[in-house]
């Protein structure tokens, strides 16, 4: 992974060809859940291009379909119609062993809570990627990775051992351990406070900055999304806004009025 | 994957216990169900009588028959209840082989005489297998008319050489002038039984009723001759349907109860165990389920991580290689010692003759483990097919909460277990006492199956149906309402157990207690007798009834017969109580009420039978029809059925004339003389005259005298049913209290939430209270109709009637389970809660 950054620039049109520059790209994704009158939009016809090397930050009221499109990006879960090419490949010709080969290969991912295996030590988790991969232990490098979050002689504790800020230290640790081509959060600080929170903040930004990794995460907290390069705004399924350069006054102010407007069509 | 999965085992104890649990239990079912069926497969007895005759010739105590067609031809068998015997002089034959220095032919003649009691009447020259050929105490060796008593016969007859003994056989008194008595047989202890009356060479048989014939025929063979020669010029000079036994073959003739006992033994182990195990094997499936759906959400995890479903389904299967064979051989010995006391208890009573070693080895250890770990890696491949299959995504969300509906596949297999049972349910309607009795227990098992499958339904209905109370009553009743209602899984989980305790218990028990009210009802009804003579000792004399009948005060007097025939079940011979009636037939109404049907009792005769309905229907024969059977010696009979009554149960099934059976039976003594007083005679009178008549052995008694005579024999099948309801309701309340504290102590969070937000630690064990109400109720109904439907099938079938539940047995059922479930889930959530308030909540 080259370890240069990229500005980042404006998000791709939908109709441009493939740009060799994106890490994960989304044409035309739509995602309904349950059927009939029932059925729910979870994503309403999305494209989006997150390039290599950048920091997207994804936001929205509730219900509008972010965690939909964090996990359809990261290929938890199939779209109804539409399609996603991670690192050149199109997520939809993949069989389910093909598609979790290339996620624990290519993808970090770190949750909001249960991050972490409560059976295993904190080194064991960090590694575990690398296991279901076949792949043998490598400690040092796991080490490497602990002390880069700051963790280092925390390897033989358990995760019951440790405080939420800590947890979600081991999960950047073992979302980044494998090199992946992505690296996707949800939430990732929606339960800490904000010191803790600003110090998983500038991990993230650090593996993007120094790594040349790419990272896309959902968060609903202005002051989070400050720390990415780019904003995207999303309102019923769709992409309805973004931002580059964020602060986090613009970005609150953004978010009230998709808000306001989320409530409003509503009645 | 090995690391994990021993990781996660270690982590969570609780949920290793309750596996461990399951399977040590299912090891111990299987353990002990195989040593019983190696017992009776490889059960025989050392000859102790034939020890020092290598050789011994005998029939063939079986019956056989080849059914099937062309393809697929078997040979079925059955034992002899009347055993069968060869002709004496094969023994000319068989001395003229080269290499045989002599044959003795032996009969063992059961007969009895005055003062000194039963005794066995035995040939002269027999005394050689006893070991007691040496000198006469004193006189001579009998000659015709003669006999030669034991030294202790003789002096507690109080009789000298040269008196007269009355020895009294079936056929009635001989006349017998004492000729010399033995020297007492040497205490070897190894032959109980009656003392010996030695009569002259094949007077036996005479004795027995079988002129002519012989028991067995011992060989001695000269020194130094090659006895595997020998063996097979007798099998060749004797024939290919007399059999020539060598070794411990030899003692299979001595105990003519040793089939039955292996058989008996062969039906716990196979058939019973069989059941036993496939309901271990159901209990660890559940079990192990629960266990993996516990841990879901770490699955979830793995998925999205990256965890191909392959490596998920690995990972269970190495927890279950990691438990299965601990618990499997922890429960080795457990089982040994059911079975060795199980085996005791049939020894005891006398089912098992002794001298039956107790057998066990490798295979049913193996069985037990390997049976286990089947079960064990079924269950873990099944539990963790959904959540290893199913896109990660759904799989965090579904998580935390339960997956809203059933599969299809599930609604599909349980609604076609349910037609299966309902199916099986019907077809044993014509099947008849013994298979139908299987057969219940299969169904059972089929409709359980199909409770397991679509349990989380149950559960939600029942909640649904429960919810409604409860939801208007208290904050703890709400509580386990809502619950219920949103983890209906786990509830269905708990259900299934309780309901297995319910229906299993109660089905074995009842069985049981059906029959026996049946046969009781039909003896109540059915003797209509004043009195009945029956006896200890060998049996009456031909001319008892006559006897009884002259008695001043008796209007009729009529003797019963009593043996086995077998008839053709299905797919295997079947076996039938047998009467014969000796007296005056046109008296049988006024003794015996068969409550007759069709046709008449005065019409069985010379080719003709009566049968009990029930039978009737199991051989599908109405009036005028020929039936097929085989009488208790073998011997092929068709006759025609004149005769259809319905109080066969307890009293006999078939009724053949007594000149028929009397050849083809062992001794044909009569066992009951059913006397009926005259208008105005008095009961003691009669009675005293009755035992007057002196009969060998006999005693007087009334009509609930002999009712309880025939409860005594019904004993021994309630207590095996017994013992099967205790082992398999044992093993299934385990089971359920297993998976109910499994099902408690993984809710540590959940509880700690509720102490979190003010519930007081009471009303958290009210909410548990109420779960296990909902809990008790479900099971408890559904294994309550699934009893009652098999029940009322098997009545039907065996009875013709109802089920007969004794209601104390019932309630003692219901409240064994209904105390389970409570127990089950309000001990582990006293172990809750008596923890901190915040401890449980990361």
């Amino acid at each position: 992974m080259p370890p240069h950054l990229r500005r980042s620039r404006a998000a791709a049109h939908p109709d441009d060809r493939h740009d060799p520059a994106a890490a994960v790209e989304l044409r035309d994704v739509t995602k309904t859940y349950g059927r009939g009158d029932e059925s729910v939009i979870g994503l309403d016809g999305v494209s989006e291009c997150f390039r290599r090397g950048t920091f997207t930050a994804i936001m929205g009221a509730s219900g509008s379909g972010k965690s939909t499109l964090l996990q359809s990006a990261a290929g938890l879960d199939r779209p109804t119609s539409g399609t996603v090419t991670l690192a050149g490949t199109n997520l939809n010709e993949l069989s389910e062993d093909a598609l979790t080969a290339l996620r624990r290969a290519e993808i970090g991912f770190v949750f909001q809570g249960f991050n972490l295996m409560p059976s295993l030590t904190v080194l064991q988790n960090v590694l575990l990627p690398l296991r279901l991969a076949g792949q043998r232990p490598d400690h040092r490098r796991a080490e490497a990775m602990l002390e880069r979050v700051g963790l280092s002689g925390f390897g033989h504790r358990h995760p019951s051992q440790l405080s939420g800020g800590q947890q979600q230290r081991v999960a950047i640790a073992r979302a980044l351990i494998a090199d992946p081509e992505v690296v996707f959060a949800d939430e990732p600080t929606g339960a800490l406070d904000a010191t803790t929170a600003e110090g998983i903040l500038a991990l993230l930004r650090g593996a993007v900055d120094h790594l040349g990794a790419t990272v896309v995460m959902v968060t609903h907290d202005p002051v989070a999304a400050a720390a990415a390069d780019r904003v995207v705004f999303l309102a019923r399924g769709q992409i309805v806004g973004q931002l580059d350069h964020p602060d986090a006054d613009l970005v609150a102010r953004n978010l009230r009025e998709l808000v306001a407007a989320a409530g409003g069509a509503r009645r | 994957m090995n690391g994990l999965a021993r990781a996660s085992v270690r982590f969570r104890p609780a949920s290793f216990a309750g596996t461990f649990v399951a399977l040590l239990v299912a090891s111990i079912v299987v353990m002990a169900c195989g040593s019983l069926l190696q017992t009776g497969l490889t059960a025989r007895i050392e000859p102790v009588r034939y020890a020092d005759a290598p050789i011994v010739v005998a029939a063939d105590q079986f019956t056989r028959r080849v059914i099937g067609n062309r393809d697929n031809r078997e040979e079925i068998k059955a034992v002899l209840p009347e055993g069968a015997r060869i002709d004496a002089s094969l023994a000319s034959d068989i001395e003229s082989t080269r290499g045989v220095a002599a044959a003795v032919p032996d009969y063992a003649a059961p007969v009895s005489a005055d003062r000194i009691g039963p005794l066995t009447g035995r040939d002269w020259s027999t005394r050689i297998l006893d070991g007691r050929s040496g000198d006469l105490a004193e006189g001579a060796a009998p000659g015709p008319g003669e006999v030669v008593l034991e030294d202790a016969s003789a002096a507690t007859a109080g009789i000298s050489l040269g008196d007269t003994v009355t020895i009294t056989a079936a056929d009635g008194p001989h006349q017998l002038r004492l000729s010399g008595t033995m020297a007492d047989a040497p205490s070897d202890g190894s032959e109980p039984g009656a003392p010996t009356a030695w009569v002259p060479d094949g007077y036996a048989a005479e004795l027995a009723g079988h002129p002519g014939e012989a028991e067995a025929i011992a060989v001695f063979a000269e020194p130094g001759a090659d006895l595997d020669q020998v063996s097979s010029d007798l099998r060749a000079a004797v024939g290919p349907d007399v059999e020539v036994l060598t070794g411990s073959e030899r003692g299979g003739v001595e105990a003519p109860s040793l089939p039955f006992a292996r058989e008996l033994l062969i039906g716990f182990g196979g058939s019973f165990g069989g059941v036993a195990a496939f309901a271990a094997m159901f209990v660890v499936l559940s079990t192990i389920t629960l266990a993996v759906n516990q841990r879901n959400r770490e699955v979830a995890l793995l998925r999205a991580i990256g965890a191909t479903p392959r490596q998920v389904r690995r990972m269970v299967a190495t927890e279950a290689l990691l438990v299965a064979p601990l618990a499997g051989a922890a429960g080795i010995v457990p089982g040994l010692l059911l079975a060795r006391w199980w085996y005791d208890q049939l020894v005891e009573r006398g089912a098992v003759p002794a001298g039956v070693d107790f057998a066990t080895g490798p295979l049913p250890a193996l069985a037990a483990i390997g049976a286990g770990l089947l079960a064990a890696l079924a269950g873990g491949f099944a539990a963790a097919r959904r959540p290893a299959r199913t896109a990660p995504s759904q799989a965090l969300g579904e998580a935390a909460v339960e997956g809203r509906s059933l599969s299809r596949g599930r609604w599909v297999a349980g609604a076609a277990f349910i037609a299966l049972g309902s199916a099986l349910s019907i077809l044993t309607f014509q099947l008849d006492g013994d298979s139908a009795a299987v057969a219940a227990v299969g169904v059972v098992m089929i409709f359980l199956v199909a409770v397991a499958l679509l349990g989380p339904a149950i559960a939600r209905t029942a909640t649904a149906v429960l919810g409604l109370p409860l939801r208007g009553g208290g904050a703890a009743s709400s509580l386990a309402a809502a619950n219920s209602t949103a983890n209906a899984r786990r509830l269905a989980s708990a259900i299934t157990p309780i309901a297995l305790v319910v229906a299993s218990s109660s089905v074995l028990l009842f069985i049981g207690t059906t029959v026996a009210q049946a046969t009781e009802d039909d003896v109540r009804n059915g003797v209509v007798a004043d009195h009945v003579v029956t006896t200890d000792g060998p049996g009456l004399p031909t001319g008892a009834v006559a006897q009884a009948a002259s008695v001043p005060g008796v209007d009729a007097a009529v003797g019963i017969l009593r043996t086995e025939v077998l008839y053709n079940g299905f797919e295997e011979f079947e076996t039938a109580d047998t009467i014969a009636v000796s007296g005056d037939p046109g008296a049988l109404d006024e003794v015996l009420d068969l409550g007759v049907t069709d046709g008449s009792l005065a019409d069985v005769g010379r080719g003709t039978v009566a049968l009990d309905h029930l039978l009737a229907r199991s051989l599908d024969a109405d009036l005028g029809d020929t039936v097929d059977l085989r009488l208790g010696d073998g011997t092929i009979h068709e006759p025609k059925v004149v005769a259809i009554y319905e109080r066969g149960l307890g009293l006999g099934q078939v009724l053949l004339p007594r000149d028929l059976l009397a050849d083809h039976v062992r001794t044909a003594y009569t066992q009951e003389i059913f006397v009926s007083r005259s208008a105005g005679a008095s009961p003691d009178h009669v009675a005293a005259g009755l035992q007057a008549l002196d009969l060998p052995g006999a005693s007087v008694t009334d009509r609930q005298g002999f009712s309880a005579r025939v409860d005594g024999d019904l004993e021994i099948d309630a207590w095996s049913n017994r013992v099967m309801a205790a082992v398999f309701g044992g093993f299934a309340s385990i089971a359920a209290v297993n998976t109910l504290v499994m099902v408690v102590l993984d809710r540590r969070r959940e509880v700690a939430l509720l102490r979190l937000t003010g519930t007081t630690r009471r009303q958290v064990r009210a909410m548990f209270r109420w779960e296990a109400a909902i809990v008790a109720a479900t099971g408890v109904s559904i294994g309550g109709v699934i009893a009652v439907v098999t029940l009322t099938g098997f009545a039907r079938a065996a009875t013709d009637g109802l089920p007969s539940i004794p209601p104390l047995q019932g309630i003692g059922v219901l409240a064994v389970a209904i105390g389970l479930a409570f127990a089950a889930m309000a001990l582990p959530s006293q172990a809750l809660l008596r923890r901190q308030a915040h401890a449980g909540v990361e």
